[in-house]
């Protein structure tokens, strides 16, 4: 580990370290632009000169471009270092347009602080500054080319580490100019990452632009609950609206980048307007009502059910969608009360896979999305990375671009931003190919591996020997052989239930072969993980729910920030079940079909409003902070209603752990509304939680909440899968409802931000299953399954898979018909129009 | 014409085409290929006698030719490629396409051998656009090549099997340094890169790759076939080895490419190889060896024009292109000149090439053109000294003759502002 | 669109390189041979043909000086205006030929047949000046000579080989 002295100080760092990074470590931080911790040096902009005094280079060099060395002796304060920054500057400030009264980038443009403390304040040069025209690059991003210093860095960022092409360096020497082909949209799903990596304001946020300065903001750490992953933000908001969200670094979770579902769909906690208007009052049969008086009104509704029909006519369902507190809380509440519940999954599927991908995880075998980045080999099954968990499809290529092979065994005609190999699989071939990808890469060492894994291995030479591998599976057997650090990265929607588990041991077995194997899984959404380790032993869904109601068993039904309306797949049972219901109390944000039909509504708070705990994927415990108190935001000019209180305009809502202790009813008289906190609730309802405050008072990187060693599952018998493989008619296509990045989930339902990026919903099938039907890619077919037809575009593939139908749960169209789940449809279902 | 010196490259020489295989072979050519590679003699072999020779590579950095190819690590992968750098758009430069209109089977057999030493197994001739003409005669004479079996699978029936294909180039200065270069064959654009690694580790497409500039490369056949003493005799110092072309253009009475031993004087290229200065004309300066150079004054007319001499006056031999100055040229004009074409060749990669440069044009032009201020003088000054620090070596280039107008010529400068306007205006016809 | 015999043409030559982008320059090249220019509907088209995407070819042609992303007449002429040609009176041959043809520098004639472009340093300094005519070379140039060139050129005559 080199040593060396950086400005009188001493430093050991370790091998490789540039010696910008270096300084860093000391808390110098060497004026830079276009180097990024994230895209490496390249020496471009000759802002970060620092120099050398002693060791093997001498005078002012680049810090970025050189490693750190032992008996070094750099100065960053040197009198020559500083002045040629100091030009460095100038000549950067020759053409750059003095606009920063009117640039949103003022206040938080690296240009403008590196400029004011370089000491740069007169402008020498006498010619005309350079100008350029600007393209249209989308709803998100807003061009102003003429600001530009060229650093390299959105082109770095854009090609290089995301593996987007529609962004790039054109033209040469000072007519430089970074843009697209033509006009139109960026393709990147992560584009927004250029107004974060722009050290000025060429890429500025168009959503927030020209609406506040960064020094008016609000701001907060926060997290992204769009996903299972926990990406961490950084919120800021003013005026009671959040306004712009960035990408906040964390070493192992998102580095320092985000996704734009992640960045831009935060628009549904503003309020919205139309039929998406975020309810911020307190509702009684529809109409508004004091906080109050609907918060009281509903806690008698709900005594008088107990005390008509008993305690277990009453039940409480949250989704994937809820912070832990408020899982938590759910929790607390049924147990003592003695309601039925809380449900947080839709169906035994549902709940199977995520329960079992939780309990497969152990701390051994986790990896996060860094250590993604450093496999060597990565196998992604029954997971669309790219639209199920963004930021997982950006850690894949940093493996891929350090040419780590990447394999997705999958039904969906899948696409990464990198290179990769596709096995397309319909779901009950996921596991089967998997298992011959690894089995045929240990079988040598098979012998070996004990008593544990024998059964296992059995199984898979077994398996192996039913079967003909497809093509090239041989050869990346041989690779994944070869490797040190390889991972799976399992999905959770598509699969059959055994799956996750039988990752988990193909896991196993890849470390018994001596190999550092890594297991990451995606699950349905940020409180997923949280839904799992409360979900307790009683094996209930939402689905038993609606029996129960349809039965009479339950006659009130309490929903935490849940719309059954969104996820449940037949919505004509689904809507005969809660009319049903002679109670239906909702808590949430979203303006959502259940929200409408409450017969009591309180409004809840957002991630921004209130400070929630999420568990990620990998069982990582982290804490998004408030970051405002909300209300009706001051926009546009509009102003909120005039009253005189002492009450924030359409401040009622409460974190919906709160609203929901307050209509449940105080069960002793010693834990008022006040008595309650989740340091308390929160360990006894997950004792792990003992010694761990919420917010600042978890770690950094949050603690993962795993077992130390789960050991093989064991649970990769076939019963399941034949169960489900055994249909009358083998023809019939399986229907795969799938999530998509832009245009599913219930953020991009309510988030008016992000329908300029959502596409039009299209079903993927394959090539060889559509001539057999006679269908062409860009057909309109109607799709008649039991409880009805929906009309959609077939998009034909060799990716997709045989035998399946691949639509995604798009809000634009109702898709929810469908009396099983899994649904099949015959291919006479099918008709073109 | 005054030739006393044996000519090497220059030997089949014909006024007015291209020599042919057949008379490029009746003067020993191919002898060497046969003898080495047909031979089979060890590669090693050709890395020492070329290195023992001490060819400098002619393409304007000088670095021993041998030593490059020995650089390709014995251990490392296949394909190996060698580029032969025909790009020449150093301003003044003109002898690689003299070498290819005289004699491109010198090339091609110094290309073969070349690759041999390093086990290459493809070679990309990197040519310009405005040199199509050089680019059709290698084209049609690499064919000639093939039928001979100089060229082409198991060459002379051996198992060494070596191809060159010509690459065309869109145009850009910067595609002759060796890392752009690589960038721009693989349709890449042609930023330079800094090694680590080094071309000759991971090249073009990751693989060991050599690139030697077109005279270097010609320079091989004869040493190998004449043996590396007989190649130092040529010279005309003690420290040199071989001939040089050197590239004589601008106010002299026969502008043009002539062979000589490498490190005759100046003043001998211009009075005896040159027919003098052009009629009227007397010597002020000369940019030694390209546009990236620095003047060179009446004081050191009797230089001996070798990388060691003009490297002991602070100068270097670059591409041996001598651009020659008379009295009548405004030299702050010819560096206005220069500096519009480095500003307009700069990659844009880093900023003291893409801004400094267009500041320092500007600079200049305001001077020539009667807007000048004192102040300026030591703003250029420092300009110079900052692009010193850039990416690559092509904003520097781009102040040596900056730099060295204000050291040689700053009366000249001075001049300029005070009459607020060029002092050559009045006098000049151009 | 593309000729189909051009596509063919091009297709064989890109299956023959190490890597397709290898022959962005060569496909360019080929193109504006037949249609002088690569206007955007040949970017696409050539992108596609090579595995680009049309910003990636962009940042290519729009690197190099002999790539024309703008309508050019059937003749580009290049002056060269760097040291030796500035010295040796290119604006001369500049202003010659901006008179006979009455275009200014980057203009094109009215009727098509010449646009006129400067160029850096053509290599060609023992006859400056010189100057570039689609890849032809011309030196030592004097009214008389250019009148010549422009002449044959516009008489579409034959004028092989570099002077």
């Amino acid at each position: 580990m080199p040593r060396l002295i950086i400005d009188e100080r001493e430093i050991e760092v370790p091998e490789g370290t540039k010696v910008i990074d270096a300084a860093q470590r000391l808390g110098i931080v060497i004026p830079r632009f276009c180097y990024h911790e994230a895209l490496g040096s390249v020496g471009a902009c000759r802002m970060c000169a620092v120099k050398f005094l002693q060791g093997p280079f001498k005078g002012v060099q680049m810090s970025c471009m050189i490693d750190a060395r032992d008996g070094m002796v750099v100065s960053t304060t040197d009198e020559e270092a500083v002045l040629f920054r100091k030009r460095v500057i100038e000549l950067l400030m020759m053409n750059h347009p003095l606009d920063c009264p009117v640039c949103d980038e003022g206040g938080q443009c690296l240009l403008q602080d590196e400029t004011v403390s370089g000491g740069h304040g007169r402008r020498r040069f006498r010619g005309p500054k350079r100008t350029y025209r600007d393209q249209y690059l989308g709803p998100y991003i807003k061009h102003e080319m003429n600001r530009c210093i060229h650093c390299y860095r959105c082109a770095r960022f854009y090609q290089e580490f995301a593996g987007y092409r529609d962004l790039g360096p054109l033209r040469i020497g000072d007519r430089m100019y970074f843009g697209r082909f033509s006009d139109g949209s960026l393709e990147s799903p992560f584009s927004g990452n250029l107004v974060d990596i722009c050290p000025t304001g060429v890429y500025t946020d168009t959503t927030a632009r020209f609406k506040l300065r960064r020094w008016e903001l609000e701001r907060s750490p926060s997290l992204c609950n769009q996903c299972s992953l926990g990406c961490n933000t950084a919120a800021n908001a003013h005026h009671r609206g959040v306004m712009r969200v960035e990408a906040r670094f964390n070493s192992e979770v998102n580095g320092y980048f985000l996704c734009d579902a992640g960045r831009f769909g935060f628009s549904y906690s503003n309020g919205g307007t139309g039929h998406r208007e975020r309810p911020l009052s307190p509702r009684i049969a529809g109409a508004p009502a004091s906080a109050h008086a609907a918060l009281t009104a509903a806690r008698e509704a709900l005594d008088n059910i107990a005390a008509k029909y008993g305690p277990r006519a009453i039940a409480a369902a949250g989704s994937h969608r809820n912070s832990f507190e408020s899982q938590c809380m759910l929790d607390l509440i049924c147990r003592t009360r003695d309601w039925r519940g809380p449900v947080f999954f839709w169906g035994p599927e549902d709940r199977r896979k995520t329960l079992s991908a939780v309990e497969g995880l152990d701390g051994e075998i986790a990896v996060s999305m860094r250590e993604i980045e450093k496999a060597d080999f990565v196998i992604v099954v029954g997971a669309d990375p790219l639209n199920e968990a963004p930021m997982g499809a950006l850690a894949l290529r940093q493996a891929a671009r350090k040419n780590a092979p990447v394999v997705t065994i999958d039904p969906r005609p899948i696409f990464l931003p990198c290179g990769f190999e596709h096995f397309p699989a319909a779901p009950e071939k996921i596991e089967r190919y998997l298992g011959m990808l690894v089995w045929k890469a240990v079988e040598k060492d098979a012998a070996r591996f004990g008593k544990d894994a024998e059964e296992f291995c059995r199984y898979l030479a077994a398996e192996c020997e039913s079967c003909e591998p497809p093509a090239a599976m041989a050869r990346l057997s041989q690779l994944l052989a070869s490797c040190s650090r390889p991972a799976i990265i399992c999905g959770t929607d598509v699969t059959l239930q055994t799956t996750p588990a039988f990752a988990a041991d193909c896991v196993r077995l890849l470390r018994l072969a001596g190999k550092q194997a890594g297991l990451f899984f995606l699950l349905p959404g940020a409180g997923s993980f949280g839904s799992a380790l409360l979900s307790g032993t009683d094996d209930k869904t939402f689905a038993d729910l609606v029996e129960d109601i349809e039965a009479g068993r339950v006659r009130a039904l309490v929903v935490g920030e849940s719309d059954p309306f969104h996820h449940y797949p037949d919505r004509a049972r689904l809507e005969s079940a809660m009319s049903k219901l002679e109670l239906l109390v909702a808590i949430d944000y979203f303006p959502s079909e259940t929200v409408r039909r409450a017969s009591f509504f309180y409004p809840s708070s957002t991630i921004f409003e209130t400070g929630s705990t999420y568990i990620n994927q990998e069982g990582r415990v982290q804490f998004a902070h408030p970051v405002h108190c909300g209300g009706v935001p001051i926009r546009g000019g509009e102003h909120p209603p005039r009253v005189y209180s002492d009450l924030v305009p359409g401040g009622d809502h409460l974190p919906a752990w709160k609203a929901l202790w307050q209509i449940a009813g105080t069960p002793d008289k010693d834990a008022g509304p006040g008595g309650i906190s989740p340091e308390k609730f929160i360990p006894a309802a997950l004792p792990a939680f003992d010694g761990l405050k919420a917010g600042h008072g978890y770690p950094v990187d949050g603690p993962r909440l795993l077992t130390a060693k789960a050991g093989f599952q064991g649970k990769w018998e076939r019963a399941s899968a034949d169960a489900r493989t055994g249909p009358e008619n083998p023809e019939a296509f399986e229907l795969l409802m799938v999530e998509w990045m832009f245009g599913t989930s219930e953020f991009s339902a309510w988030s008016d931000s992000l329908d300029a990026a959502a596409a039009a919903p299209h079903m993927s099938m394959n090539s060889k299953d559509a001539a057999r039907i006679g269908l062409c890619d860009g057909d309109t077919v109607s799709v008649e399954l039991d409880g009805g037809a929906f009309e959609i575009v077939v998009s034909v593939s060799d990716r997709t898979a045989e035998g399946v139908l691949v639509i995604p749960r798009h809000h634009s169209f109702e898709w929810r018909k469908m009396k099983d789940s899994p649904a099949r449809v015959s291919a006479e279902k099918i008709r073109k129009i | 014409m005054p030739f006393k010196y044996p000519l090497v490259l220059f030997q089949n020489r014909k006024p007015d085409r291209v020599a042919t295989l057949d008379e490029y072979r009746e003067s020993g050519g191919y002898e060497a290929l046969e003898k080495f590679i047909g031979g089979g003699i060890s590669p090693k072999e050709v890395i020492r006698l070329v290195t023992e020779s001490g060819l400098l590579g002619r393409g304007g950095a000088g670095f021993p030719a041998g030593m490059k190819w020995a650089a390709v690590p014995d251990s490392s992968p296949f394909p190996r490629y060698l580029v032969a750098n025909s790009d020449e758009m150093e301003p003044g430069t003109f002898k690689d396409r003299m070498l290819l209109h005289v004699d491109p089977h010198c090339v091609i057999e110094g290309m073969a051998l070349a690759a041999y030493s390093f086990s290459g197994s493809k070679a990309f001739f990197f040519v310009r656009p405005s040199y199509e003409s050089s680019a059709a005669i290698l084209e049609r004479e690499l064919e000639n090549a093939r039928k001979a079996g100089f060229l082409g699978n198991r060459i002379l029936g051996t198992d060494f099997s070596f191809d060159i294909v010509v690459h065309r180039s869109g145009g850009r200065y910067i595609c002759g340094e060796a890392s752009a270069l690589l960038n721009a064959i693989m349709g890449k654009r042609p930023n330079p890169v800094k090694p680590p690694p080094y071309p000759t580790e991971k090249g073009l497409w990751e693989k060991p790759t050599v690139v030697n500039n077109v005279e270097t490369l010609a320079n091989v056949p004869h040493i190998l076939r004449n043996g590396p003493e007989w190649f130092k005799s040529l010279s005309a110092t003690e420290h040199g080895a071989g001939t040089k072309i050197y590239g004589i253009s601008g106010r002299v009475s026969r502008p043009g490419a002539v062979e000589l031993p490498i490190g005759t004087r100046l003043s001998e290229i211009i009075d005896l190889h040159c027919g003098g200065m052009a009629s009227g004309s007397k010597f002020k300066a000369c940019l030694p060896g390209g546009a990236s150079t620095r003047f060179l004054t009446p004081e050191h007319y009797d230089i001996p024009m070798d990388f060691e001499d003009l490297k002991k006056i602070g100068n270097r031999l670059g591409t041996a292109a001598i651009m020659v100055f008379d009295q009548n040229t405004c030299l702050l004009g010819a560096t206005l000149n220069l500096m519009e074409f480095f500003a307009r060749e700069s990659c844009g990669w880093c900023t003291p090439c893409r801004e400094g440069l267009p500041y320092m044009r500007d600079l200049l032009w305001r001077i020539e053109n009667g807007e000048g201020k004192e102040e300026f003088i030591p703003n250029l000054r420092m300009l110079c000294k900052q692009v010193w620090n850039s990416y690559c070596a092509l904003a520097p280039g781009a102040a040596e003759p900056v730099i060295s107008l204000l050291d040689f010529f700053e009366d000249e400068v001075r001049q300029h502002i005070s009459e607020k306007g060029c002092p050559f205006h009045a006098k000049a016809d151009h | 669109m593309l000729p189909d015999e051009l596509k063919f043409k091009l297709r064989e030559m890109i299956a023959g390189a190490e890597s397709p982008r290898e022959k962005a320059i060569d496909v360019m090249f080929a193109i504006q041979e037949l249609q002088g220019w690569m206007s955007d509907e040949a970017m696409v088209e050539a992108a596609e043909l090579l595995g680009m995407t049309p910003l990636e070819l962009e940042e290519l042609a729009t690197f190099y000086d002999y790539i024309y992303r703008s309508p050019v007449g059937r003749y580009v002429i290049k002056v060269c205006d760097s040291t030796v040609c500035w010295l040796q009176g290119h604006q001369r041959v500049i202003d010659y030929i901006s008179s006979r043809l009455s275009i200014p520098m980057g203009g094109t004639s009215a009727d098509g047949l010449f646009t006129l472009l400067p160029v850096c340093c053509i290599g060609y300094c023992d006859r400056a000046p010189a100057m570039v005519v689609n890849n032809r070379v011309f030196g030592n140039l004097t009214p008389e000579k250019i009148d010549r060139v422009l002449t044959q050129l516009a008489e579409k005559a034959d004028f092989s080989g570099s002077e």
